[in-house]
């Protein structure tokens, strides 16, 4: 396969890394909570998505549409019930909490629909090739591709340019400081977590076909998710949106080249850079 | 210096006293021994028991005391059990004991690298990274299938008989529970030693408040450097005993599956509490035994809900309520 | 002669914000200083200087001409710096005795001992408790950090300090939160502790400042603004507009 194939393929790999774990960077970093249940969101999501479509007929984007809101709203009700709680509970509290909660939506969706993996019906115009000019490349992969960089740009604009992106950016750099200056974090984590917990479940449902979904979803790229994350730096879009399209095309190349210990590579990758900047590529040394 | 007087002295005697064996402690070998002679046909179990056992103790160390939080445990016990593995099927090196030995090196040297490096870091970033590490020696392990077996394990390993007269047997597991049995003393006495030393209890210092110890001049990382290394030894001990006993390994002992298991069972019991894993795994290990073999899907779920029961009601486990509750039993007595 | 503790043009900055300024600051043997300053000031970013709690921007921290500015909180420590903290950092779910023989046990080198029972250090024991028995502590012994009230707490943590028999003690507003009924105990520690240790004191409680201080240095907004004996302090107008405001001292 060409260099332009590999880096394509994996970049929509990436972005779907991307749209998954933006949230979860987000809430990290303002917080401090270490979520591993964030795949189950994702995972919840795209069930949604794919449900819907299959027994209601929905059209694709109005089956994300109805993922995002779902799991928006799950994600609140789960913060105000129990995350809230956990807020100054020990890391250890935090994830033995967060692993028995995703043990949970595992389960239960096993119950409910079985151990196979999901199939998504992709609309008409999705599906087949688009010609670049320089290149012919799957409309499905392109189109992937298109959302995640869309969505870095609506996301970095919404930092920069409004009032509650310049007081979360406040928050997740220097949480105490911002509460003395009367922003209500509280309020702001609620707020990320719910948009967190959509984008997971629409990067769930529209990277069915890259990632696959299946109820194992969760704890097979739960290492991923942090990866991405702790690479990128808590909190900084950027830097998870470039730390994603990273993974995304190393994993990609790794899996063609060397299939059989390409993800050994990653991980002693990760290690590396995260004694070398335990802030990550982008974060900020905190202190 | 004169001798403290009235509740001074009281708190100074308890202290001297504190690593006195109590009469109850005996309690659990006891038990350990009865189960030999009054349920032989549970002994397979039992083996699979004491090893779980083992391997959260080790945990306990590290997580309990020293509070390390880490999702990677797993990586030691698979070292252990992938070091007398390829041992017996390719050096032809299958005397359990000097397996042992050799599994507790290999995985305490794992331990000690790793330790040296990752405990730099703290909270999330240590957590990914003890993920990392074990994913690491996962794939390395699945990579490297002529000398592993990769998915399908080594199975059908032969091993000598214990000091020569206990043959393995894969049919009652006689040997092997009481063998498995006698390292876990061991190992325990260890722990136990540890635990209730200065060192032990410069660990508890550490995990409650790390600046304070810094402020009273401990050389905190070395510490938890060694305490990770000899942890990591154990929980190699235990992953040798598992392929010793069961003669076969493969990569589960090496994934994310064994090691939220161990910590599960750690929580469970109650943490930092020394026999929180002896109270841990007999609990888990008998309620998966009796539901997950029917209901499987059911008992993850019943998993989860626990993790999030325990997270947010009962943060020291069994023995945290059990202790709890003695406490108030007391109280209600004085009266 | 070279002072105990010393800085030279110590500087500290967190970004644009200057916290610690071309401090020169000398704390000679046998000293009984006193630190005060408006809130803000930073007289415990100072202590966290001088501690290694922090590191400097610029700028160096000596112990009798030994540079110590490289090195880690604990290695000062080693060395006879210890000091106690604004807001009590103790081992909350041990005991009172435990937290002190925690600290007696790393002076004395035994806090590494793996393989006699911590128990089994008599001479640990003995020495906690007698540090306990100084503070009035001893009652409390056998209670756990969190059942006491906050005002016994911070004897616990100056109890700790006195265990590491340091050389110079640091003592971050040592009588805040211990109610007035209590207070002698604090004095009477600290009038008793030998006369080679430097004792360097951050307080806003000015009867105790002007009781124990044979020197004392004012800090404003990052930087020393006055020096000298207690009297000349007093009666130095400006040291009064700023910090002392019109009240008598």
């Amino acid at each position: 396969m060409d260099l332009i194939s590999i880096a394509l393929g994996g970049l929509a790999a990436g972005m779907v890394l991307f749209i998954v774990s933006v949230g979860l960077s987000v809430t990290m970093g303002l917080m401090g909570f270490v979520n591993l249940a964030h795949g189950g969101f994702a995972m919840l999501g795209g069930y949604v998505i794919v449900q819907t479509m299959k027994l209601w007929g929905l059209p694709f984007f109005a089956a994300v549409a109805v993922g995002f809101v779902a799991i928006a709203a799950l994600s609140v009700l789960l913060e105000k019930l129990l995350y809230a709680r956990l807020y100054r509970a020990s890391e250890l509290d935090q994830v033995l909490f967060t692993i028995g909660l995703v043990l949970v939506m595992i389960a239960s969706i096993t119950l409910g629909f079985g151990p196979e993996t999901q199939t998504v019906v992709l609309p008409e115009w999705l599906r087949g090739q688009t010609d670049l000019g320089f290149i012919r490349y799957r409309t499905y992969s392109l189109a992937i591709i298109a959302a995640g960089v869309l969505l870095a740009a609506a996301l970095w604009l919404g930092f920069e340019r409004t009032r509650i992106g310049a007081q979360i950016r406040a928050a997740v750099d220097n949480r105490r400081m911002a509460e003395s200056l009367g922003i209500d974090v509280g309020r702001l984590f609620t707020l990320t977590f719910a948009l967190g917990g959509g984008l997971a479940a629409v990067g769930a449902g529209l990277g069915a076909e890259i990632l696959g979904l299946d109820p194992q979803y969760p704890l097979r790229y739960l290492i991923y998710f942090l990866i991405v994350v702790a690479v990128g730096g808590l909190g900084r879009v950027t830097g998870v949106f470039f730390a994603a399209a990273l993974i995304g095309i190393l994993d990609f190349v790794l899996k063609i080249h060397f299939p059989k210990g390409g993800t050994m590579f990653i991980y002693a990758l990760t290690l590396a850079l995260l004694l070398w900047r335990p802030q990550g590529l982008f974060g900020r040394r905190s202190g | 210096m004169t001798a403290p007087a009235g509740p001074g002295l009281a708190a100074a005697r308890a202290l001297a006293d504190r690593h006195r064996v109590k009469w109850w402690e005996a309690a659990p070998w006891l038990a350990g021994v009865a189960l030999f002679f009054f349920l032989p046909s549970y002994l397979a179990f039992g083996t699979q028991l004491v090893i779980a056992i083992l391997f959260a103790l080790s945990l306990d160390l590290v997580m309990g005391y020293a509070g390390i939080v880490t999702l990677g445990h797993a990586a030691f016990f698979g070292a252990g059990a992938y070091t007398v593995g390829m041992l017996a099927a390719h050096a032809g090196w299958n005397e359990p004991l000097s397996g042992l030995v050799a599994a507790a090196l290999v995985a305490g040297a794992i331990g000690l690298a790793s330790g040296y490096v990752l405990l730099r870091t703290q909270g999330l970033t240590l957590l990914m990274l003890t993920l990392c590490t074990m994913a690491l020696l996962e794939e390395s392990a699945n990579m490297a299938h002529e000398y592993t077996g990769s998915f399908d394990g080594m199975p059908g390993l032969q091993f000598q008989a214990i000091l020569g007269l206990f043959p393995f047997d894969l049919l009652y597991y006689r040997s092997q529970y009481l063998y498995a049995l006698v390292v876990l003393f061991v190992c325990f006495v260890v722990v136990r030693m540890l635990v209730y030393s200065p060192f032990g209890q410069s660990l508890t210092g550490i995990r409650e408040n790390v600046l304070r110890m810094h402020a009273v001049g401990a050389p905190v990382r070395a510490r938890l450097v060694i305490v990770y290394a000899i942890s990591a030894a154990i929980a190699g001990v235990a992953g040798a005993l598992f392929t010793q006993a069961n003669a076969y390994v493969n990569l589960a002992t090496l994934g994310l599956d064994r090691a939220a298991g161990v910590l599960i069972i750690l929580i469970l019991g109650g943490y930092g509490r020394l026999y929180g894993a002896f109270v841990g795994a007999i609990a888990y290990m008998v309620l998966e035994h009796v539901l997950a073999r029917a209901y499987p899907t059911t008992w993850q779920l019943g998993v989860g809900l626990l993790l999030i029961a325990v997270a947010l009601y009962a943060r020291n486990g069994i023995l945290g309520i059990a202790d709890a509750l003695w406490r108030r039993l007391r109280a209600a007595v004085a009266r | 002669m070279a002072a105990l503790l010393e800085t030279r043009q110590l500087c500290k900055s967190f970004g644009a914000l200057e916290v610690a300024r071309d401090i020169d600051f000398r704390l000679e043997r046998g000293a009984r200083h006193a630190l005060i300053g408006p809130n803000g000031a930073g007289k415990t970013t100072l202590v966290n200087l001088l501690t290694g709690v922090l590191p400097p921007s610029r700028g160096a921290v000596l112990l009798e001409g030994e540079d110590l500015t490289a090195l880690p909180q604990a290695k000062r420590v080693k060395r006879g710096i210890a000091r106690t903290f604004q807001i009590n950092q103790l081992f909350r779910g041990l005991t009172v005795l435990d937290n002190v023989y925690i600290a007696v046990a790393e002076r004395l080198g035994a806090g590494g001992s793996m393989f006699r029972p911590a128990g089994r250090r008599a001479d640990v024991i003995a020495e906690a408790s007698g540090l306990l028995e100084t503070l009035k502590l001893e009652g409390d012994a056998g209670r756990r950090i969190h059942e006491l009230p906050y005002g016994r707490q911070r004897l616990v943590e100056i109890a700790i300090a006195l265990g590491l028999k340091p050389r110079v003690l640091l003592l971050d507003e040592p009588a805040a939160g211990i109610p007035s009924a209590e207070s002698h105990i604090l004095l009477d520690a600290i009038a008793g502790l030998p006369k080679e240790i430097a004792v360097l004191i951050i307080e806003h409680d000015m009867d105790l400042v002007f009781r124990f201080a044979e020197r004392i240095t004012v800090m404003v907004s990052g930087a020393i603004f006055a020096e000298g004996p207690p009297a000349e302090i007093a009666g130095n107008r400006e040291v009064r507009a700023v910090y002392l405001g019109s009240a008598d001292v």
